[in-house]
C-alpha cells in the first residue's frame, strides 16, 4: 500500500514537473518569439507579421503568457500583444475574460480593447459587469468595446455612460451608440452636441448620421435654437449633411426666422445639403446681406461643391 | 444725454480697446474654430492618460492644460533676455524649472566671504583683480561643491556614480548600434529599460535647485566683477602685464596653494598668446588668441571659471564635460571679444548635467562644435550658450542646440549675425529609416517613456538670416511630456528638417515654433510645420513675411492620434506647397474612436497654395476634424509696400 502511495506521489510530481517543464518550454518560445515580433526596427519588419501568425498558431495556451506582458510600458509591445490577440481570434476569449478581474487596472483596461478587437459576443456580459469601474480608462474602453462587438445587450450600460463624468467615457458612449444604433440615445446625443469635451461633441454629431435620418431631422428641429451654440452650429450641419426634405425644410425655416450664426449655420447646411440648387436657394441666401467673413464661408461652400462635382 | 453719451462712451470703449488689442493669431484660432464647431480651448490634454511621474516640470504640465498658451509663453520666454546680463536669463529660466506641485526653491549653500579670507593670501597686489578672484575662489572651493552636497544629499554614494555612468549612458548613442542584430538590440533596449527603472526609484531624491541657483548667483557676481576689472584696463590707467607684474615676491619653497590665483588648477595668462592644457578650476586670461586643450574627470567634480577677455581663441574638448561644462557642479566659459572656435566632445558648449554649464560669447565669428548633449544642453540641470554678436556656426550630433532632458533645460541665446545651426548626421535612426539620422535637437524636449517626462529645450536667435537643417526630430520638436521652442526674430530664414519637425509634438507633449519677421522657408517631408501626435500639440506661428512652406504629409496644421496641430501665418504673400492633401493643410485623424485636431489659418495676403487651401477661402477637410482658412484681416504695412517697390 505504502508503495503504491509512494508511486502515485512520485508520477503526481513528474506530471507537475513535466507541465511546468513544458509551461517553461512555452514561454521561452513565446518570449523568443516575441521579440521578433515586437520589433519596431526597419530591418527586422518583414519578420513582424509572420511571427504574429506563428504565436497566434500556437493557439490560447499563450493567452496567458501574453496577458502577464500587458502592462508592459511599450507602446509596440502592448500593440503586438493585441495583434496576436486579434489573431487567436474567439480562443483566446475565456481567458480575457478571467483577466478582467485582475487588481492592475492597466491590465484590465488593456484586456478591455483585445475584446473589442476581437469581437466575440460571449464578451459582452463580462464588459457590461465594469463598464461602472472606478478607473475611467477602463470604463472608457469598456463601453467602447461593447460598441465594437455591437451586441444591443449592451444598450443600457452604453446609454448610462452619457452621464460619466468624464468626457472620454461619454464620448465612447457616443461612438457606440452610433455603432449599435441605439435609437434611445438619440436625445442624449443632441445633449451632447454641446458637450465641453470636443470629443463627445463631434463624436455624437457622427453617431446621430448613422442613426435613422427621419427620426434623427425631427428630434433636431427643436434643438437648434438651444442656448448653446454648439448644438445650434453640429445641428445643422447634421440636417445639412441629411439632406432629406424634412431637413432641408427645417434648415431653410431656421434660416427665415433666426439671426446672426445660427441664420449662417442654417445657410451653410442649407447650400451644402443643395449644392446644385435644385431648391432655388442660393440666390436668397447670397443676398441675404452676411458679413464678408460670413459671406466668404458661404462662397467657400459652394466652391467646394463645384470643385467636388468637378472630380 | 450728455451723461448718457458718457456712459456708452465708457462701456464701448473698453470693449474696443480689447478687441484692437487681440492678436490677429488669436483672432484667427476664435475665428477657424468656431467654423468648425471647436473652440480653442478644446485643445488640451489631461494629465492622467497615464501615471504621472515626479520630474514633470510644472510649465510643461501647465501647458499641457492649455498649449496654445505656448504664444505667449514663448514670447514671454525670448524676452527673458537682457543685454549685457546673462544671470538675468538663466534667473528667468531657472524659474521654469520648477517641477510641478513644488512648493518651494532651496537656495545655494550662503557662504560667508570669511571662509575664504582665511585659507587665501593675497599675492597680486590690484584690488580689482583680487576681488575677482576671491569672487571666484569663493564659489569654486566652497559654494559650488557645498551646494552640489546640498543637491545630492539624499544619494548613496554608488547612486551618485550612478549619475556619471549609467544614466549618461541613457544620452550616448553609438554609431555601431546600427549593425545590432535583433537580440542584441533587444537586449540593449532592455538594459536601458533597467537603468531607467533603477533612476527612477531614486532619481526623486535629487534636487537640482541648489547648485543651479549658485551657478546662477556666481554668474551675477563674476560678471560685475569681470565689468569692473575690463573698466579699468579700459580706461588705460593701468595695464594686464603691470597687473600681473604687480605681485609679491614668493620664495620658491613656499605652498602657493594658499595664495589666491597661485592655487593649483588655477592659471593667469597675460596678453599673449598661451596655450592651457588639463583640467583646470579657473583661468583668466588678459588677450591673444590662445588655445585651451581641457579635460574634466568627473570622478572628481568641480566648477570651473574661465574667462577670456580676447582674442581669437581655440577652444578644444580633450574629454567629456568642457567648454561652459558643469557636470555634478558649475561650469562657466566667459569669452568677450575674438572670432572663437570651440570643438567639443560631449556633455560641454553649456552643458548642464546635474549641474549648471554656461558658456558666455560677447562677440566675434563663432564656431562651435560637438557631438551629444551641447550647445545649450540641460539633464536634471541647466545648459545655457549665449552669443551675442557674429555670424557663428553651429554643428552638432545629438540632443544639442537647445535640448531639454528630464528636469533639464537647454537653451541658446544667439542675438546677432547670420548663423547656421546643423544637427544630425551621424547616429543613424535605425528604427524608422536606413539613410536618415537622428537629430533631437535645436529646440527640442525629451523624456523617456513613459517613466519620466522631459525638459525644456529653446532657441531664441534674434536677427540674421539664419539657417537651421536636420534630420529626424528637431526644430521646436519634443518626445514625452516635455517642451521645445524655436523663436527666431528677424531675419530671412531657412528651416530644412526630414521628419518631425517645425512646430511638433509626439507623445504627450509640446513643440512650438514663432518666426516674427523675414521671408522664410520652411521645408522637410512629414509630421512638419504645426503637428501633433498622441495627446500632443505642435505649433507654428509666422508672424510677417512672405514665406514658403512644403512639406509631403502630416503637416502644415496636422493633428494625428488626438493630437492638435496648429499653423499660423498673420501676414504676407505665402506659398504652401504638400504632396498629399488627404492628411494636411486642416487634418485630424481618429484614434482611440474619436479626431484629432488641424488647423491652418493665413490671415493675409495673395497666397499660393498646393493642397486644400486657396487663397481667400474657408474649408473642411474630409477627416476627424480640421480645416483651414485663408482671409484677409490685416492690412499691409507701408514698410511692406515700399520693400515691393
Amino acid at each position: 500500500m505504502r508503495n503504491k502511495v509512494s508511486l502515485l506521489i512520485l508520477l503526481l510530481v513528474l506530471s507537475i514537473t513535466t507541465n511546468s517543464t513544458a509551461q517553461s518550454t512555452l514561454k521561452k518560445q513565446v518570449d523568443s518569439l516575441f521579440v521578433i515580433a515586437s520589433s519596431g526596427e526597419l530591418k527586422y519588419r518583414d519578420l513582424v507579421k509572420p511571427t504574429i501568425e506563428e504565436l497566434a498558431s500556437l493557439g490560447s495556451v499563450i493567452v496567458p503568457i501574453l496577458v502577464d506582458k500587458l502592462d508592459t510600458k511599450s507602446a509596440r509591445e502592448r500593440l503586438t500583444v493585441n495583434n496576436i490577440f486579434k489573431a487567436i481570434g474567439a480562443g483566446a476569449v475565456p481567458y480575457l475574460i478571467t483577466s478582467l478581474k485582475n487588481p492592475n487596472g492597466l491590465i484590465v483596461q488593456r484586456v478591455c480593447t483585445a475584446l473589442g478587437d476581437i469581437k466575440d459576443s460571449s464578451a459582452v456580459d463580462a464588459l457590461i459587469a465594469i463598464a461602472d469601474h472606478s478607473r475611467w480608462q477602463v470604463r472608457d474602453q469598456a463601453i467602447g468595446s461593447v460598441g465594437d462587438i455591437a451586441d444591443n445587450k449592451a444598450d443600457d450600460a452604453v446609454l448610462f455612460a452619457f452621464n460619466d463624468e468624464i468626457g472620454q467615457v461619454r464620448k465612447s458612449a457616443a461612438v457606440s451608440s452610433g455603432k449599435m444604433k441605439i435609437l434611445e440615445s438619440v436625445q442624449l446625443l443632441i445633449h451632447q452636441l454641446g458637450d465641453d469635451f470636443y470629443g463627445a461633441r463631434m463624436s455624437a454629431a457622427e453617431a446621430l448620421l448613422k442613426l435613422d435620418s427621419t427620426y434623427i431631422a425631427e428630434s433636431l428641429g427643436d434643438s437648434l435654437f438651444s442656448q448653446n451654440s454648439f448644438v445650434s452650429s453640429l445641428g445643422c450641419q447634421i440636417l445639412g449633411k441629411i439632406k432629406t426634405d424634412i431637413a432641408i425644410d427645417i434648415l431653410y425655416q431656421t434660416f427665415h426666422t433666426s439671426t446672426g450664426s445660427l441664420k449662417l449655420s442654417a445657410a451653410l447646411a442649407l447650400l451644402e445639403a443643395d449644392s446644385t440648387d435644385l431648391c432655388g436657394f442660393q440666390d436668397e441666401i447670397m443676398s441675404a446681406g452676411f458679413d464678408k467673413f460670413s459671406s466668404l464661408k458661404l462662397k467657400s461652400v459652394l466652391q467646394a461643391s463645384d470643385t467636388e462635382s468637378d472630380k | 444725454m450728455t451723461k448718457l453719451i458718457i456712459i456708452i462712451f465708457l462701456i464701448i470703449t473698453p470693449a474696443l480697446i480689447a478687441q484692437e488689442s487681440e492678436k490677429p493669431e488669436q483672432f484667427g484660432l476664435n475665428h477657424l474654430t468656431e467654423y468648425l464647431s471647436l473652440k480653442p480651448s478644446d485643445i488640451s490634454f489631461r494629465t492622467d492618460y497615464t501615471e504621472p511621474d515626479s520630474f514633470r516640470l510644472q510649465i510643461v504640465a501647465d501647458l499641457m492644460q492649455q498649449p496654445l498658451g505656448m504664444i505667449p509663453y514663448i514670447d514671454k520666454f525670448k524676452s527673458s533676455y537682457v543685454k549685457k546680463q546673462p544671470g538675468l536669463v538663466a534667473s528667468y529660466l531657472f524659474a521654469d524649472m520648477k517641477k510641478e506641485n513644488q512648493t518651494s526653491r532651496e537656495k545655494a549653500y550662503y557662504a560667508d566671504i570669511s571662509e575664504i579670507q582665511k585659507k587665501y593670501n593675497l599675492y597680486y597686489t590690484d584690488m580689482t583683480l583680487n576681488q575677482l578672484l576671491t569672487r571666484a575662489a569663493t564659489y569654486i572651493e566652497v559654494i559650488y561643491p557645498r551646494s552640489i552636497d546640498k543637491s545630492l544629499a539624499f544619494l548613496s554614494k554608488d547612486e551618485k556614480k550612478f549619475l556619471t555612468h549609467e544614466f549618461k549612458e541613457l544620452l550616448v548613442q553609438r554609431v555601431s548600434d546600427e549593425l545590432l542584430s535583433v537580440e542584441a538590440m533587444d537586449s540593449l533596449e532592455k538594459v536601458e529599460e533597467a537603468y531607467i527603472e533603477q533612476f527612477v526609484a531614486f532619481g526623486i531624491k535629487i534636487d537640482k535647485d541648489p547648485i543651479i541657483d549658485a551657478g546662477i548667483s556666481s554668474v551675477n557676481e563674476l560678471m560685475l566683477e569681470i565689468q569692473s576689472l575690463r573698466r579699468l584696463l579700459k580706461s588705460k590707467s593701468t595695464t594686464a602685464s603691470k597687473i600681473l607684474s604687480d605681485a609679491f615676491e614668493l620664495p620658491d619653497n613656499i605652498n602657493f596653494d594658499a595664495y589666491l590665483g597661485r592655487q593649483s588648477g588655477w592659471k593667469i595668462g597675460g596678453t599673449g598668446n598661451d596655450y592651457y592644457t588639463g583640467d583646470y578650476k579657473f583661468i583668466l586670461d588678459f588677450g591673444g588668441d590662445d588655445v585651451y586643450d581641457l579635460s574634466y574627470d568627473p570622478k572628481n567634480p568641480h566648477g570651473t571659471i574661465i574667462i577670456d577677455l580676447s582674442g581669437n581663441d581655440s577652444y578644444r574638448s580633450q574629454t567629456d564635460f568642457t567648454l561652459g561644462s558643469g557636470c555634478l557642479s558649475v561650469g562657466l566659459l566667459f569669452d568677450f571679444e575674438g572670432n572663437d572656435r570651440y570643438d567639443a566632445k560631449s556633455f560641454s558648449i553649456g552643458s548642464g548635467f546635474f549641474g549648471m554649464g554656461m558658456l558666455y560669447d560677447v562677440s566675434g565669428d563663432d564656431r562651435y562644435d560637438g557631438d551629444t548633449h551641447v550647445q545649450g544642453a540641460g539633464s536634471f540641470g541647466l545648459g545655457l550658450l549665449i552669443d551675442e554678436d557674429g555670424r557663428d556656426m553651429y554643428n552638432a550630433a545629438l540632443f544639442s542646440q537647445g535640448f531639454g532632458f528630464i528636469e533639464g533645460l537647454g537653451s541658446i541665446f544667439d542675438i546677432k549675425g547670420a548663423d547656421s545651426y546643423y544637427a544630425g548626421g551621424k547616429y543613424k535612426d535605425i528604427l524608422r529609416y536606413d539613410d536618415h539620422y537622428l537629430s533631437l535637437s535645436q529646440g527640442f524636449g525629451y523624456g523617456l517613456r513613459p517613466f519620466a517626462s522631459g525638459g525644456i529645450g529653446a532657441i531664441v536667435d534674434i536677427d540674421g538670416n539664419d539657417t537651421y537643417n536636420s534630420d529626424i526630430f528637431a526644430q521646436a520638436a519634443s518626445y514625452w511630456w516635455s517642451l521645445g521652442i524655436i523663436y527666431d526674430s528677424s531675419g530671412n530664414d531657412s528651416y530644412n528638417c526630414f521628419q518631425y519637425g517645425q512646430g511638433c509634438g509626439t507623445h504627450m507633449t509640446l513643440g512650438g515654433l514663432i518666426d516674427e519677421y523675414g521671408n522664410d522657408v520652411y521645408f522637410g517631408k512629414g509630421l512638419m510645420q504645426g503637428v501633433g501626435h498622441d495627446y500632443s500639440c505642435g505649433l507654428i506661428l509666422d508672424r510677417h513675411g512672405n514665406d514658403t512652406y512644403t512639406a509631403t504629409d502630416l503637416s502644415q496644421g496636422a493633428g494625428s492620434a488626438n493630437g492638435a496641430g496648429v499653423l499660423i501665418d498673420n501676414e504676407g504673400d505665402d506659398r504652401y506647397f504638400i504632396k498629399n492633401p488627404k492628411n494636411t493643410q486642416g487634418y485630424g485623424n481618429p484614434r482611440r474612436d474619436f479626431g484629432s485636431i488641424g488647423l491652418f489659418i493665413d490671415l493675409s495676403g495673395t497666397d499660393q497654395y498646393f493642397g486644400n487651401g486657396q487663397d481667400n477661402f474657408y474649408w473642411k477637410t474630409n477627416s476627424k476634424w480640421g480645416g483651414g482658412i485663408d482671409i484677409e484681416t490685416i492690412k499691409k504695412d507701408s514698410t511692406e509696400v515700399k520693400d515691393e517697390k
